[in-house]
């Protein structure tokens, strides 16, 4: 490795550390809500009730269920099943995307509901 | 033309042929190693802990074209990799194909750039760089093919894994490179 790749791979890593709180901040601390984002618009849902939600995404059907205060891809009809087996996630700013299905599930959608009102 | 300008052209053409036929038989054999790689990476998901991460062991064969032939052949081995993988596993037509070409566009532009530094920067760095750059044009294709930005609280963390994998595959590709035999 010479001396400028350390620089480079440093810099980069500087970058990276220093966007981090910006992307904690954009997370926002709202662990309350769900926020499930489809084809068809955006829904909010409380993350304290229990609801098992059929989104229709690109392929087919996505089934997202709200249980003990975590969110989770129950089932996807996509090839890799990587939405699935993320498992549940609940803390504020976490992610689950099924991305053949254009379907994505994050905690504390809140916050951007109106954002995306406008956007929409 | 006398005898010896005569013959020494058609040794200079039949080098260039032979070059050519050199460039077009390694960017064939790494466009293969690289579609083989994609493939079994896809199938490693099972076995590792974060389901969506990718070690980028089809950059393996990028970073050996680059270092091997030059940034053309670097650029038809990951284009094609995109293309074949997409055509094998039926995601050829969906946004997965649109998300990976973004990465790969990003992460050859990348690492062709800083080839062309000479030896200033190693393979290690060409890959830590190019991987870093793969993650962040990955994630802002996916904010726009999915209409939201909420994958993107996920990319600087997403880039530091980035950074020590792409060093990996980078000085594994050094090793590899370093014990072909030379041409």
């Amino acid at each position: 490795m010479t001396r400028a790749d350390r620089i480079l791979i440093a810099a980069i890593a500087v970058a990276a550390l220093l966007a981090w709180p910006l992307a904690a901040w954009a997370a926002g601390s709202d662990a309350s809500s769900v926020e499930i984002a489809g084809p068809a618009g955006v829904s909010v849902l409380r993350l304290d009730a229990d609801a098992t939600v059929a989104v229709d995404g690109h392929l087919g059907t996505v089934r997202v269920r709200i249980e003990d205060g975590s969110v989770l891809v129950a089932d996807s009809c996509c090839s890799n099943h990587v939405c699935v087996r993320t498992g549940p996630i609940s803390s504020p700013g976490s992610v689950v995307a099924c991305v053949p299905n254009g379907v994505t599930v994050s905690i504390g959608g809140s916050d951007r509901v109106g954002l995306d009102a406008r956007i929409r | 033309m006398s005898g010896s300008t005569l013959a020494s052209a058609e040794v200079a053409v039949a080098r260039t042929f032979a070059d050519s036929a050199h460039r077009t038989a390694i960017g064939a054999a790494l466009l293969a190693c690289a579609c083989v790689l994609g493939l079994l990476e896809s199938a490693l998901p099972a076995v590792l802990p974060v389901p969506w991460l990718r070690l980028g062991l089809a950059n393996l064969a990028v970073v050996a074209a680059l270092a091997l032939v030059g940034p053309r052949t670097a650029a038809f081995v990951s284009a094609g990799r995109v293309l074949l993988v997409g055509l094998a596993s039926g995601t050829l037509a969906g946004p997965v194909t649109v998300i990976a070409s973004a990465g790969a566009i990003a992460s050859v532009g990348v690492m062709c750039l800083l080839a062309s530094y000479g030896p200033r920067y190693s393979m290690v760095g060409w890959s830590a760089a190019g991987s870093a750059a793969h993650v962040v044009a990955q994630f802002a294709a996916a904010a726009v093919v999915l209409h939201s930005g909420a994958l993107l609280v996920l990319a600087p963390a997403s880039v530091l894994v980035a950074l020590v994998l792409g060093a990996g595959i980078g000085l594994l590709a050094r090793m590899i490179v370093s014990r072909l035999p030379s041409r």
